[in-house]
């Protein structure tokens, strides 16, 4: 890949930032989704139960943790291939 | 590429310079994002018992990582071995 110049590496970070602002908003609706389908079944009240927002809560905390995990070790795993020299271009 | 420098090739354009560089990261991004989406279904127990990943969980996360990419690997050997095949027919 080419070295970008002053100029590009700016218009890239405008890029980049607007993907990354994307991501987000795409991993906090997942999030939503998934710990209101794990923990929310029950719908004989409108509210959430104190059991339902334990669930939730520690769901998002799961979650994160396990990102995090993940992120650490696929980083990991890409500089371990980069020093092996394993990725065509790098 | 940094080796022969210039030989047979023009140079890109900032904007071409800029899609690669975007391209890269839209591969590493959605990447990252089905590994997270996989390994978290995989190994994730959705009861919610406790916020902290268990011993097994994180294990599980760890190996998971690895063979996704092992997998990767495996297919992008594949490929590339059957498109030089197809090339020498």
């Amino acid at each position: 890949m080419e070295a970008l110049n002053a100029n590009e590496q700016r218009e890239f970070q405008n890029i980049y930032e607007r993907k990354q602002l994307k991501d987000f908003m795409t991993v906090y609706s997942r999030l939503i989704q998934n710990c209101f389908e794990s923990c929310v079944n029950d719908f004989t009240s409108k509210t959430l139960a104190s059991r339902e927002q334990g669930c939730v809560m520690r769901c998002v905390d799961k979650h994160q943790k396990a990102a995090e995990r993940v992120q650490l070790r696929f980083t990991e795993q890409n500089v371990a291939l980069m020093q092996s020299g394993q990725i065509p271009g790098q | 590429m940094s080796f022969l420098p210039g030989f047979g090739r023009r140079q890109p354009s900032s904007a071409e310079k800029i899609a690669n560089a975007e391209a890269e990261m839209d591969m590493i991004g959605e990447m990252m994002a089905r590994l997270n989406q996989s390994c978290l279904k995989k190994c994730i127990q959705p009861d919610y018992h406790e916020g902290d990943l268990t011993k097994g969980e994180s294990v599980c996360l760890d190996r998971c990582v690895g063979k996704f990419f092992e997998v990767q690997m495996k297919i992008s050997e594949k490929m590339q071995g059957d498109a030089a095949m197809k090339q020498g027919m």
